[in-house]
């Protein structure tokens, strides 16, 4: 195979890539985020490439009760050969650059790619061994209970909510990997190949959006919250409604007239779910289109919408009778 | 090539904000619209209830009103309180007299309200001291401390001062168990299995309110920690919760949570008594204080009694039942109807729930597992009613509502759980800010419980008010259980750190024959001044004695001379007022002592040794009429031997002296 010289711009990317590589040495990789009732403000435990940070020594002091080994730094081979290793790419990525040789950069990208899953594998091996590797004599004994973090994402231990996401030199890594796959992109001419590049691209956050965002509706604070159609404060538990679009917003409504008319003016907002308030209960969202609705008679709602939604098909019965109102479908609704 | 570029660096950008914003959001929206106006007591209201909540390390108990959590009073109890005078007056300091002398401070962790048929009855509410064993009981027609008795052959009085449904009793159970008083204590401290007894207490309660030990009974060593008594069908029983059956001496955070079951001790107390009377008792020599307050001399009396009477629950077979109870218990509640005893394991992943009628067929037919220090251990399924399953972390204590429903406070998780006690199923969890102790419904510990609001106390303050440096007062939430859900109304700020609390209906209280003030004809205190005539200046050797009267607005006398270096000045005043809410203060420069605080009609003393040759100011300290900042005079002192005759007056002035 020929060598193939790279451009300039792709000379400047891996400059870039360097800079990275060399900075991430100097921010935390990782970071294990610990929320519990008692913690409000948080407890913060941050891996560097050559240390361990945060609250680690709150954490360790936690940790006794439910028999855990404490974290000390030097018990880590890891942060004495990361420097060199993270070090080692950004010289790499400078070398490239300098030489300017496709194939150097290939192998730059492939030994990356590899080095972030030794990296990955040895961080799980970690969190297990850590998680599971507990003091019998703990005063905390929870039957078939672990405390692994979770490799990325979230998970419950105990009272704790742990939350494992890279830090900023986690997405100087990250960052330094998309542009060295940039250049090789651009090199290799692969984006002529694929059909829709971009498209997979933007396809990439919008997975890890709805990976990670929630399907509960954020309770609605009466008299504080405002109406997102007609601007008044919601202050009726029992007409008020709320939508949750595609990207984890939440809009807040007080009749369900306000929601509807809403979504008709902005038809380019795409929702996920829709609640609305139980008619039996004060500022109860529901599943709005599991709910059961009955409209007109004699109910009163704030924007004068008069919908009243139920959880129950009883209880929509039972006040469609009292109310004189007549039922109606969510579609119907929605029109 | 250049927009590509920029399309996948915002993406990446994108990744990065969003993965930040899908943190999973914090319980801090439970307050709901109309919160304000349930706590809401508008001026010149009364509220529904008056708590009564212990200071734990402040060593008082304070008073506040719910569901408004305003603060009405700090009743001084176990600790010195130089504002009220409180065990700096000669009166009061015999109060805090123990075995050990004068003791100024202790750890005042629990409340209980009087109770007659098992419902609070608005008379006395008694307080535990956790750290020299005493037990305190405070008139409520007074909101006074007046009686406190020391515990012998106990070491931190915790599973305290709980009481039977008629207040025959009110009970002590040593926490940390040591060598009986009557014996050697001087032993080493790894002999505790052989060496370290526990003995718990039984002080009978006279009609008065009197206290006595009648008996105490004297088990293995291990902690006992909370306990409640049986009512209705389970009255004659008392139930104590036990930690450390390991009987660890050391590191017990580790060593006391080993076996996966310690005990819930229960106690027949009815055959305790009868033993008694058949004197299968030892009496045993040992040293308490009993300190009393007479209500009409306005002073203590400490008297120091030598014998206890001793129950060996080893020997005396059927007294004491232990029945196994999971992960070092914590809280022992029982149901208003007597048959559910409730234990706490506070490292538990569940609530086991007790029946007491399972406990009497277990014991009729010797359902027994074994035996500890040779008392009998019960078989854990054969008293079991069943356990609440994952009712959340750390269960601690359990309160009633009268409708079924128990409440358990959850220190690690967090927050209140509200289950159905028969079907053991969990209806309600809400968060408490932060990690809750003890809990208080009004009457929530008796057979009629008004299940209206819930006081959660907790131990971790944070964020939940404005900072004030590294140490912050503790926090408490009131939550309305009047609805299916519990719903958070108020925070209030507590005075040193609240352990339980009771709370009563406030007629109960406000109509128990409050005492206004004390009538002057009533006043038998030997050195009352009933009049402004009888205001005089005696002395005694170097024992100058000042009776003093206060009126708005001067004292009589309030121009002393005659005092002398080297003399002990006693000023005796009384507050001539025969009016509420009239009270005057005393306090005189250099005194190495506190204040007075004179009640109308009453006589307070403040002993004073002048330091030096001069003259000093004395005052009255409580704004009493438009003319208190007038309320003063002025005690001279001369060098001993000097020759000042001993004068003194009010509105004239002494012939001409030197």
């Amino acid at each position: 195979m020929k060598t193939v010289k790279i451009s300039l711009l792709s000379k400047v990317l891996l400059l870039i890539v360097t800079g990275l590589f060399l900075g991430s040495l100097y921010f935390p990789m990782w970071q294990i985020d610990l929320d519990a009732p008692q913690y409000p403000e948080g407890l913060n435990l941050k891996l560097y490439a050559n240390k361990i940070g945060g609250d680690v020594e709150i954490i360790n002091g936690l940790n006794h009760y439910i028999g855990m080994a404490t974290l000390h730094t030097e018990n880590f081979i890891e942060f004495k050969i990361l420097p060199y290793i993270i070090g080692f790419f950004g010289l790499f990525a400078l070398v490239s650059a300098l030489i300017a040789k496709r194939k150097f950069v290939a192998t730059l990208f492939i030994s990356f790619i590899l080095f972030t899953i030794l990296a990955g594998v040895d961080f799980y091996r970690w969190n297990y061994e850590y998680g599971h590797n507990l003091d019998p004599n703990a005063a905390i004994k929870v039957p078939g209970m672990s405390y692994q973090p979770p490799l990325i994402g979230y998970k419950q231990l105990l009272n704790f909510g742990a939350y494992s996401v890279p830090d900023i030199g986690g997405w100087m890594l990250i960052g330094s990997g998309l542009l060295i796959f940039i250049v090789l992109t651009l090199e290799y001419k692969w984006y002529k190949r694929f059909m829709k590049p971009k498209a997979a691209l933007l396809l990439m956050p919008i997975f890890i959006l709805t990976a990670c965002s929630g399907n509960e509706p954020k309770p609605i604070k009466l008299n504080v919250d405002a109406c997102e159609f007609c601007k008044m404060p919601v202050s009726d538990g029992k007409f008020g409604a709320e939508i949750q679009t595609q990207k984890g917003r939440y809009f807040m409504f007080d009749d369900i007239s306000c929601l509807v008319k809403y979504c008709e003016e902005n038809e380019s907002t795409k929702v996920k779910s829709y609640y609305v308030h139980d008619y039996t209960q004060n500022n109860q969202l529901i599943d709005a289109t599991k709910a059961f609705y009955i409209s007109g008679g004699d109910i009163n709602s704030p924007m004068h919408g008069n919908i009243a939604a139920f959880t129950t098909f009883s209880d929509a019965q039972n006040f469609g009778d009292k109310l004189k109102a007549k039922a109606i479908s969510w579609n119907e609704i929605l029109k | 090539m250049k927009t590509n570029f920029l399309k996948i660096t915002s993406a990446v950008v994108l990744i990065a904000a969003f993965m930040g914003s899908c943190k999973p959001k914090n319980t801090s929206d439970t307050v709901s619209g109309d919160a304000a106006q349930k706590a809401y007591v508008a001026p010149g209201k009364y509220d529904e209830f008056y708590n009564f909540v212990s200071g734990g390390f402040s060593g008082q108990l304070s008073v506040y009103g719910l569901p408004s959590g305003r603060l009405f009073r700090v009743i001084p109890v176990f600790s010195v309180d130089p504002e009220k005078g409180w065990g700096y007056s000669e009166e009061t300091k015999p109060m805090l007299n123990t075995s050990h002398g004068f003791v100024p401070w202790d750890d005042l962790h629990h409340t209980e309200m009087s109770q007659t048929n098992g419902e609070v009855d608005g008379r006395w509410v008694f307080g535990n001291a956790n750290n020299t064993p005493r037990i305190a009981r405070i008139d409520l027609k007074t909101f006074k401390t007046a009686e406190i008795i020391e515990l012998p052959n106990s070491g931190g009085n915790h599973s305290s001062p709980f009481i039977t449904e008629n207040t025959e009793y009110v009970v002590a159970g040593t926490r940390f168990s040591v060598p009986g008083d009557y014996e050697n204590g001087d032993v080493p401290i790894n002999t505790y299995k052989e060496n370290y007894k526990g003995h718990i207490s039984f002080v009978k309660v006279g009609k008065e309110g009197e206290m006595d030990i009648a008996f105490q009974i004297m088990t293995p060593g291990v902690n006992f920690d909370l306990s409640h008594a049986g009512k209705g069908k389970s009255h004659g029983w008392f139930f104590f919760s036990c930690y450390n059956t390991e009987q660890a001496n050391t590191l017990l955070e580790v060593n006391a949570s080993q076996k996966d079951k310690d005990f819930i001790m229960a106690v027949n107390w009815k055959k305790a008594e009868e033993y008694v009377k058949a004197g299968k008792g030892k009496k045993q020599k040992v040293r308490y204080a009993h300190n009393t307050w007479d209500e009409h001399t306005h002073t203590a009396k400490s008297e120091i009694k030598t014998e206890v009477l001793v129950l060996d629950a080893s020997e005396l077979k059927d007294i004491c039942y232990m029945i196994p109870c999971p992960k070092s218990p914590h809280g022992c509640d029982v149901d208003p109807t007597g048959e559910y005893i409730i234990g706490s394991g506070k490292l538990a992943a569940l609530i086991p729930v007790f029946s007491y009628d399972k406990l009497q067929k277990a014991i009729k037919d010797k359902s027994y597992e074994g035996d500890y220090g040779g008392i009998p251990v019960l078989k854990y399924e054969s008293v079991l009613h069943g356990e609440v399953q994952k009712p959340g972390l750390g269960p601690l204590h359990t309160e009633f509502d009268g409708k079924g429903n128990a409440y358990t406070t959850m220190f690690v998780s967090s927050e209140v759980v509200k289950w159905d006690i028969k079907s053991l199923k969990v209806l309600d969890r809400v968060p408490t800010y932060y990690s809750v102790g003890h809990l208080c419904i009004p009457g929530g510990d008796s057979k009629k419980p008004f299940g209206k609001y819930l006081v959660a106390y907790n131990k971790i303050t944070k964020d939940r008010y404005l900072p004030t440096g590294p140490e912050l007062c503790q926090s408490a939430q009131i939550y309305d259980i009047s609805g299916d859900k519990m719903q958070l109304i108020l925070d209030f700020p507590t005075i040193g750190e609240p352990h339980y609390a009771q709370a009563a209906p406030a007629d109960l209280i406000r109509n128990n024959g409050q005492l206004k003030f004390y009538k002057l004809e009533d006043n038998k205190h030997p050195y009352a001044t009933k009049g402004e005539k009888e205001a005089k200046v005696v002395r005694e050797g170097n024992k100058v004695h000042v009776y003093m009267t206060s009126m708005r607005s001067h004292f009589a006398p309030d121009n002393i001379e005659g005092v002398f270096l080297g003399d002990e000045v006693y000023f005796h005043v009384t507050n001539l007022e025969q009016d509420w809410d009239v009270p005057h203060g005393f306090a005189v420069k250099g005194a190495d002592n506190g204040e007075l605080l004179i009640m109308p009609g009453e006589t307070t003393t403040l002993k004073w040794v002048p330091d030096r040759v001069g003259t000093f100011p004395f005052y009255c300290t409580d704004f009493c009429s438009a003319l208190h900042q007038e309320m003063q005079g002025y005690i001279r002192v001369s060098p001993k031997g000097a020759n000042v005759p001993l004068h003194y007056s009010l509105g004239t002035n002494f012939p001409a002296g030197k």
